[in-house]
């Protein structure tokens, strides 16, 4: 039993990185109209800048971490402003061929300004652990859990009940209405980089003391933050974030249970059987094709 | 009105012959001195990735559906023409076919799936089966050497010639040009034109007597085929396979080539290839100061290229011809 919870908070310490993922994903996807491909390597960039104001600056953490996000809603507004808001005569799978374009000059520029030696970032709260009923786990890992929920709480609660909410709500369902209706809809695209970018670092910096900061990073996290929007459906926020959580929940008692070697296979094998019966995830819903 | 066909219109096969000709140049070029040696292989492997880039242009620009995972089928096929060569000595025709038949075997599959998903869904879904096929990679190693990765040979042609990397150049030229012919011939006759109506409307093509299942699933054989075929040249081109090489980055720059070169053109698709896989290597890392940002030059040149020509780079040439005829028209107003 104790190992069951163990392994339940593990998976909501990862869970809670690719939710964020996803997040920052499906805000985009929504507001922009495209999957961003690079939302991973941004967040690498970012984390990049975070560990680069620690090491070689010597600021403190969370000072360096201030310092990540600042530069994220930087790079977010910059991509918007330079490049997505030139795009509105591209059709939607270029678009997406934009955002490979993106990471093309994120992986190209990271090396120049960081070098190319993987570098350490610790973990926000050094060390402790805590013993809930049997299984322990490190301070660090419940703020992870903690700061995961309550930023989606945060966001949920600010498109839902917010002025801004309900702008990013309507740029998302009608661009061209949303317009007429006055809402500044460039401004809209633009928080939601800013916002995206955010999101990215903060999962960045919960998945860089797992490993070390290179290149890859984040990686795994962005295809299987991916995979978790498909998981959940496209068309609402919360079904990514949903989806995102599964995946790290399952993903992990099949590792342990099932197999070690092949649970990351079988996982994706049972989403694509899931997607074969319910094409439009967990929470989509089925869009209707008009003749 | 009539417009007069000149003969690379009514037989677009010797444009394509002519085309492998020329390329079957650049050996003999690299030998005289006039370009660098290592250019040859650049230039080859960027030929493979147009052969799988026309595969997936079939899938994207003619069928419409979507996939990002090429890089997984042709992984798939690289790793096992090499198991197959290498560990179980088959001749080299046999471990093709078989190399390519597995792969297209699972690419109906998810053909199957496609009848279901769409869109978004469906690119998601195949990058997922590449993810599947790219950590089995990683995990085999019996198979395929895991991390550390696999290597073959040049290959010997039914059993009497052994290539080496020039003749393998001129094989790779070869399979081009058959796969260039077979698509134009295909895109330009009855399935084209299938394919083009499914994409353009699935319930007026059903009604003109189009059977969606029987097309998606050609579609996507096709494009495994050629994928396959791809993976199966790289492998014995370049000699060696990590399963980091077939990730979501390369299916992404398949994506690239074909957007950038033009949807829907077979030249185009080659052009593509050269732009995202040979540029970068041949000119960008020639000029000085740029040495270290050639992948962010070519990630800009990809963004450029994708909101200056939403219709693919191969439009250039009739942008050109306009332009000059309106400055000769121009000049002719003056006199």
């Amino acid at each position: 039993m104790s190992t069951f919870i163990q392994i339940i908070l593990r998976s909501l310490e990862t869970g809670s990185i690719y939710a964020l993922a996803a997040l920052g994903i499906i805000i985009i996807y929504r507001t922009s109209y495209t999957t961003n491909f690079a939302q991973g390597v941004v967040a690498m960039f970012n984390t990049f800048v975070v560990t680069f104001l620690f090491n070689k600056f010597g600021l403190p953490l969370w000072l360096a971490v201030i310092g990540g996000i600042l530069s994220a809603i930087l790079t977010g507004f910059l991509i918007d402003v330079l490049i997505l808001r030139h795009t509105k005569n591209v059709s939607p799978v270029a678009k997406q061929i934009i955002t490979l374009g993106l990471i093309m000059i994120v992986l190209g520029l990271a090396p120049i300004f960081f070098g190319v030696d993987p570098l350490r970032l610790p973990r926000l709260i050094e060390s402790g652990d805590l013993g809930i009923l049997g299984a322990s786990i490190s301070y660090n890992g419940l703020f992870n859990i903690a700061l995961g929920l309550a930023i989606m709480m945060g966001m949920f609660y600010i498109l839902q009940r917010t002025k801004w909410g309900l702008a990013i709500r309507t740029t998302a369902s009608n661009e061209y209405v949303a317009r007429l209706m006055g809402v500044p809809t460039k401004n809209v695209t633009m928080a939601a980089w800013g916002v995206a970018g955010v999101l990215g670092v903060i999962a960045g910096v919960m998945t860089a003391p797992m490993t070390s900061v290179t290149l890859n990073l984040m990686d795994e996290v962005q295809i299987t933050a991916l995979v978790a929007c498909v998981l959940g459906g496209f068309q609402t926020f919360h079904g990514p974030v949903i989806g995102a959580y599964i995946m790290g929940i399952v993903r992990n008692l099949l590792l342990f249970y099932v197999s070690s070697v092949w649970g990351g296979q079988i996982l994706y094998i049972l989403i694509l059987i899931f997607i074969v019966f319910r094409p439009y995830g967990l929470i989509g819903k089925k869009i209707v094709k008009k003749v | 009105m009539t417009k007069k066909k000149n003969i690379f219109q009514k037989h677009p096969a010797i444009g394509f012959i002519l085309f492998g000709l020329l390329l079957a140049l650049i050996p003999t070029l690299a030998e005289m001195g006039i370009m660098k040696n290592g250019y040859v292989t650049t230039i080859g492997g960027t030929l493979i990735y147009a052969i799988a880039a026309l595969g997936l242009n079939i899938l994207l620009g003619w069928s419409g559906l979507i996939s990002l995972g090429t890089a997984g089928f042709m992984g798939l096929a690289a790793y096992m023409s090499a198991y197959l060569t290498v560990d179980l000595n088959l001749p080299f025709e046999v471990s093709f076919f078989l190399a390519v038949l597995i792969p297209t075997l699972i690419g109906i599959l998810v053909g199957l799936v496609s009848l279901k998903i769409e869109g978004l869904y469906l690119a998601i879904a195949t990058l997922a089966v590449a993810e599947v096929l790219r950590k089995t990679f990683e995990e085999l190693g019996k198979y395929t050497g895991g991390f550390s990765g696999k290597s073959a040979d040049y290959p010997t042609l039914l059993g009497l010639f052994e290539l080496d990397r020039t003749t393998m150049f001129y094989f790779i030229i070869f399979v081009l040009v058959i796969i260039m012919i077979l698509t134009s011939n295909m895109m330009n006759g009855r399935l084209g034109r299938a394919l083009n109506a499914m994409r353009g409307s699935e319930a007026a093509a059903q009604a003109m007597g189009v059977n969606l299942l029987t097309h998606r699933l050609i579609a996507f054989a096709l494009a495994t085929i050629f994928a396959s075929v791809a993976g199966v040249l790289y492998v014995h081109f370049v000699k060696f396979s990590y399963p980091s090489t077939w990730s979501l980055a390369m299916s992404l720059n398949f994506l690239a080539i074909i957007i950038i070169g033009g949807l829907r053109s077979i030249y185009g698709t080659v052009l593509g290839a050269f732009i995202v896989y040979a540029v970068p290597d041949m000119f960008l890392k020639q000029i000085p100061f740029f040495e270290d940002l050639s992948y962010v030059l070519n990630g800009v040149l990809i963004i450029l290229v994708i909101i200056f020509y939403p219709n693919g780079l191969i439009s250039i040439g009739y942008d050109i011809r306009k332009l000059f005829r309106k400055l000769t028209k121009g000049g002719a107003k003056n006199e």
